[in-house]
């Protein structure tokens, strides 16, 4: 669900979220890319974005190769996925899915308004958590936004991304945790 | 990278220009997905808010089949209890069955359809869509079936859901290569024999809360867990039976006997043997019954005449008056006597004659169809979902025990060293595709090496499993299943679990207890997967069941019951049963088509080979908390029993210098090292020739994180497994070992 008219901080999240996604050509499009590109430069980043397009967009060597980054950091691996993207993994003491802390972002999420959308999902997975704080930043509500991202995500991503960075060299999901980190960490 | 601004100087510098613009064309290109979210306003639950009990579970975290509960809060399973309208498990659980959960959350789980784009072995895998997997699938076992014909395809079942897939290969593909586990490595040598002396199979049908007395071969229940079976036996003992358990190992069994025969492995036919001859002389068996009912007894008797106590003393290690102690206790409860068959049964080789012991001398103490003793439970009828036998015909030619006409008891399937050997050798004809459904053919079958051999010569690897384990990395597509907490498959019958209670019999369809669809994988159940691949080989007009849901309700319409009706009643259907008692089989104590066949007619003892000097034998069990491999990541049960301890014996340990809690390897015969050094226990329960341990450690495939690097697969130290000449299972309690400590070998002192 996006509402017509998106707000650009949500819409930035958004993206985000996408960018997590399992890799497909559907999405790893031009309008995808020129909107990477002009976060990248806004941010004065190192201009990886063109470097990315012409690897990944339309380019079917590319894209299988990133499938199988996605499959081998995110979902199965041999000998080991480096970084499942759910915060009980993080967070909770036995390292299983669904945990507390997973318990406690839907709890988070109903109490905004929001439920997932198919009763079997699993509520901390990374890519939900940036579509939620979009969803909350569509609807105006910042100091939720805030909220969430102090009280929970805050805790875990860091964790996370150490853990991808210390197993890949992908510059894809490089490039994409570093503004991740950059629109979710704390400011003064 | 360092930012040049802060993210709120980000933010309102991004209401303008080019940002702007990339934005909302990315909005519109329509290339971002739906987000996982539904608007719902909140209403505060309390604190018991959301809490549902489901009903309608099924346990497989092993195969005894629990009926369940499960409590789940906001969508997430967070307890399984026992059904409480169970008669058989009751509301009670073991530790396996409460571990559930976790499985169902393990974060090692097998989500999506991958692709190895990588090497057998070595893996690198690629999500791939279902479409694209099972169009793979179907095109390269078509070009096995088209080169080699179908039986050059192989499978490797286990577990309920592998049947519908197993009998679709068998009996419309046509292939006679059929290795299941829970015959050629379990329990095949103690059904055949059973069928060959009572007429019927075994189970593990005896009457134990009724028992004078109760025999143990190796059965180490309390260590085995199967819910309902441990309260039949608790309640015979509290009854009391009198139990006397025959193992080389102090077992939690052998700590509650009254008669613990700390028998030499290996030799427990001669043991039986002496105790039947001895009956059979002194006249102190059931004659009426045997007149009546036993075929063949005089061969028998004259067959076994030469197993005098002092001989089976000799041989078994134990005193001769212990023997005769166990003969005259039997003889004294007959017929009450439950002569347990035992379940996996695959030890020396030799062991479709112990089990054929086993069921004569249950006829001979007449303890059959009576109070105590051998009684089938008289169960509901149901309704079968069948593939039609279009590939049977051609199955049979190509059945390789009877081209070579070895193994003329065979379980169904061909026995697993047989296809083994075949694939490896291309001879009598070629075997290039694997179809591994539920079985870690690794982790279950002796001589891992062979096994990797004939993985690396196939053209085509197919792996459906819930788990990466070990087999997984050896897959072309890996498949993933949906859990036994998430699917339809098999439905559970049975009877109360003490024939003294009201008679009823239960009819319990395993249905889920969770959604099967989360955003988070794609698993799929074993009829949609194998219905896929059926359509697509061309075989879409002979599907039996459109869906593993309505294959189900079809089991159940013969009983007159829906799915609907059953979820009405809480999972659990009863129904008045009927009284098990007086049942009368013939007893085959000298079986002609046995002898016929170039066997021994009447059960025989074969010795097996010695330990060489410097090694002890190598057995294993189980531990309660561990089914197999299969548990071995549950963090739950890892953290119970996290690896198998190497029981010794305190003579030797004392001879050696080992103690308690030393960390030590075994190397085998063959000089193979175990992996991960455990722990130590030294204790006088167990014989100073025997070394044991628990099966279920080890797995190699690091994707297992929980379990990696802890405990020992004791399978990959069994490299000279032995085979039963009439059934073709294996024996798997064949390698000797030595311990090593800090790299340095120690011999075991004779």
């Amino acid at each position: 669900m996006t509402n017509s008219k998106t707000r650009t901080p949500a819409a930035l999240y958004y993206f985000l979220a996408q960018s997590f996604r399992y890799p497909e050509q559907a999405w790893l499009c031009e309008p995808y890319f020129d909107l990477l590109d002009s976060i990248v430069q806004n941010l004065d980043l190192n201009n990886d974005a063109l470097w990315l397009r012409q690897s990944y967009c339309a380019n079917q060597e590319g894209l299988e190769i990133l499938q199988i980054e996605h499959t081998r950091l995110f979902i199965n691996a041999h000998p080991a996925v480096i970084a499942p993207p759910y915060s009980s993994v993080y967070l909770d003491q036995e390292g299983n899915l669904f945990g507390p802390s997973a318990v406690w972002v839907r709890k988070f999420y109903q109490q905004h308004g929001f439920e997932l959308s198919g009763e079997g999902d699993i509520p901390d997975h990374l890519v939900l958590e940036l579509d939620f704080i979009a969803l909350l930043l569509d609807e105006g509500l910042y100091d939720e936004a805030e909220q969430f991202l102090n009280e929970h995500f805050r805790k875990w991503f860091p964790l996370f991304k150490k853990r991808v960075l210390s197993g890949s060299t992908n510059k894809f999901y490089y490039t994409l945790l570093t503004l991740v980190d950059f629109f979710t960490q704390e400011e003064p | 990278m360092a930012f040049q601004m802060t993210r709120r100087s980000f933010l309102q510098a991004s209401a303008t220009a080019a940002l702007t613009t990339a934005l909302s064309g990315w909005l519109a290109s329509g290339a971002k997905a739906q987000s996982g979210f539904v608007k719902k306003p909140f209403t505060a639950p309390g604190s018991f808010g959301n809490t549902t009990t489901v009903t309608g579970g099924i346990c497989e975290m092993c195969f005894w089949r629990c009926q369940l509960v499960g409590k789940l809060r906001d969508g997430k399973l967070v307890k399984l209890e026992g059904n409480p309208k169970s008669v058989d498990n009751g509301a009670s659980l073991c530790a396996r069955g409460n571990a559930g959960v976790k499985l169902l959350y393990d974060q090692d789980r097998l989500k999506f359809p991958l692709k190895n784009v990588g090497k057998r072995g070595a893996p690198v895998w690629k999500k791939i869509s279902w479409d694209e997997a099972l169009d793979e699938c179907a095109a390269r076992l078509q070009g096995v079936i088209k080169n080699n014909g179908p039986q050059g395809i192989a499978i490797f079942p286990h577990g309920a859901s592998a049947t519908y897939p197993m009998h679709y290969f068998e009996h419309v593909v046509g292939t006679p290569n059929n290795s299941e586990a829970s015959f050629f490595q379990c329990r095949g040598p103690r059904d055949i024999a059973y069928i060959n002396t009572f007429g019927v199979e075994a189970g593990e049908s005896v009457d134990m809360p009724n028992a004078k007395a109760i025999l143990l071969i190796g059965t180490h229940i309390g260590e085995n867990i199967h819910v309902s079976q441990v309260k039949q036996y608790l309640k015979g003992l509290e009854n009391g039976a009198k139990l006397i358990v025959v193992d080389p190992r102090f077992s939690a069994s052998a700590a509650k006997a009254d008669i613990w025969v700390q028998i030499k492995p290996g030799t427990d036919s001669a043991f039986l043997l002496a105790i039947m001859n001895y009956l059979v002389k002194k006249g102190a068996y059931d004659k009426a019954y045997v007149q009546k009912n036993g075929e063949g007894f005089d061969k028998f008797a004259k067959a076994i005449a030469h197993a005098e106590l002092e001989w089976a003393a000799k041989i078994c290690d134990v005193s001769a008056a212990q023997i005769k102690e166990v003969a005259d206790l039997l003889a004294k409860s007959a017929p009450h006597v439950s002569v347990h068959p035992g379940r996996h049964v695959t030890w020396y080789g030799n062991d479709f004659q112990r089990e054929r012991a086993l069921a004569c001398l249950t006829g001979l103490l007449g303890a059959i169809g009576v109070k105590g003793g051998f009684v089938k439970a008289k169960g509901p009828k149901l309704g079968k979902v069948a593939w039609p036998d279009i590939g049977v015909e051609h199955a049979e030619q190509f059945a390789l025990h009877k081209m070579a006409e070895k193994h003329k008891f065979s379980p169904p399937g061909t026995p697993t060293e047989m296809l083994r050997n075949t694939a490896i050798s291309g001879k009598p004809y070629s075997i290039k595709a694997c179809v591994i459904w539920g079985q870690n053919p690794i982790q279950t079958i002796p001589g891992q090496q062979e096994t990797i051999k004939m993985l690396q010569q196939m053209d085509f690897v197919l792996v459906v499993d819930l788990m990466p384990t070990d087999i997984t990395m050896y897959a072309d597509i890996l498949l993933p299943e949906l859990s036994y907490l998430e699917r339809y498959d098999i439905v559970k019958t049975g009877v109360q679990w003490d024939f003294n209670d009201k008679h009823q019999q239960y009819i319990a369809p395993r249905m889920p207890l969770v959604s099967q669809v989360s955003a988070d994988h794609q698993r799929k159940d074993s009829v949609w997967i194998t219905n896929e691949l059926a359509k697509r080989l061309g075989h879409a007009k002979h599907i039996p069941a459109p869906s593993a849901e309505a294959m189900v309700d079809k089991i159940l319409a013969a009983a007159n019951l829906t799915l609907a009706q059953i979820k009405k009643e809480d999972g659990i259907h009863l129904q008045p049963g009927s009284n098990p008692y007086g049942a009368v089989y013939p007893i085959k104590f000298f079986n002609e088509d046995l002898a016929e066949a170039g066997y021994s007619g009447a059960p025989n003892y074969t010795p097996v080979p010695e330990p060489p000097q410097g090694f002890a034998r190598l057995v294993y069990g189980r531990v309660p908390v561990h089914t197999f491999n299969r548990t071995m990541n549950n963090v739950w049960l890892n953290a119970e029993i996290p690896e198998n301890p190497i029981w010794l014996s305190e003579e030797t340990a004392h001879k050696l210098g080992l103690k308690s809690g030393d960390k030590v390897n075994l190397v085998n015969q063959d000089g193979v090292v175990s992996a991960n050094a455990v722990t130590l226990k030294v204790t006088q329960g167990i014989r100073k020739d025997t070394i044991f341990t628990a099966h279920g450690y080890g797995t190699k495939n690091p994707a297992m994180t929980n379990a990696v690097n802890k405990g020992f697969d004791e399978q990959s130290l069994i490299t000279n497994p032995a085979v039963d000449p009439e059934t073709g299972a294996h024996g798997m309690r064949t390698s000797f070992v030595r311990i090593m400590k800090d790299g340095k070998i120690l011999n075991i002192p004779s």
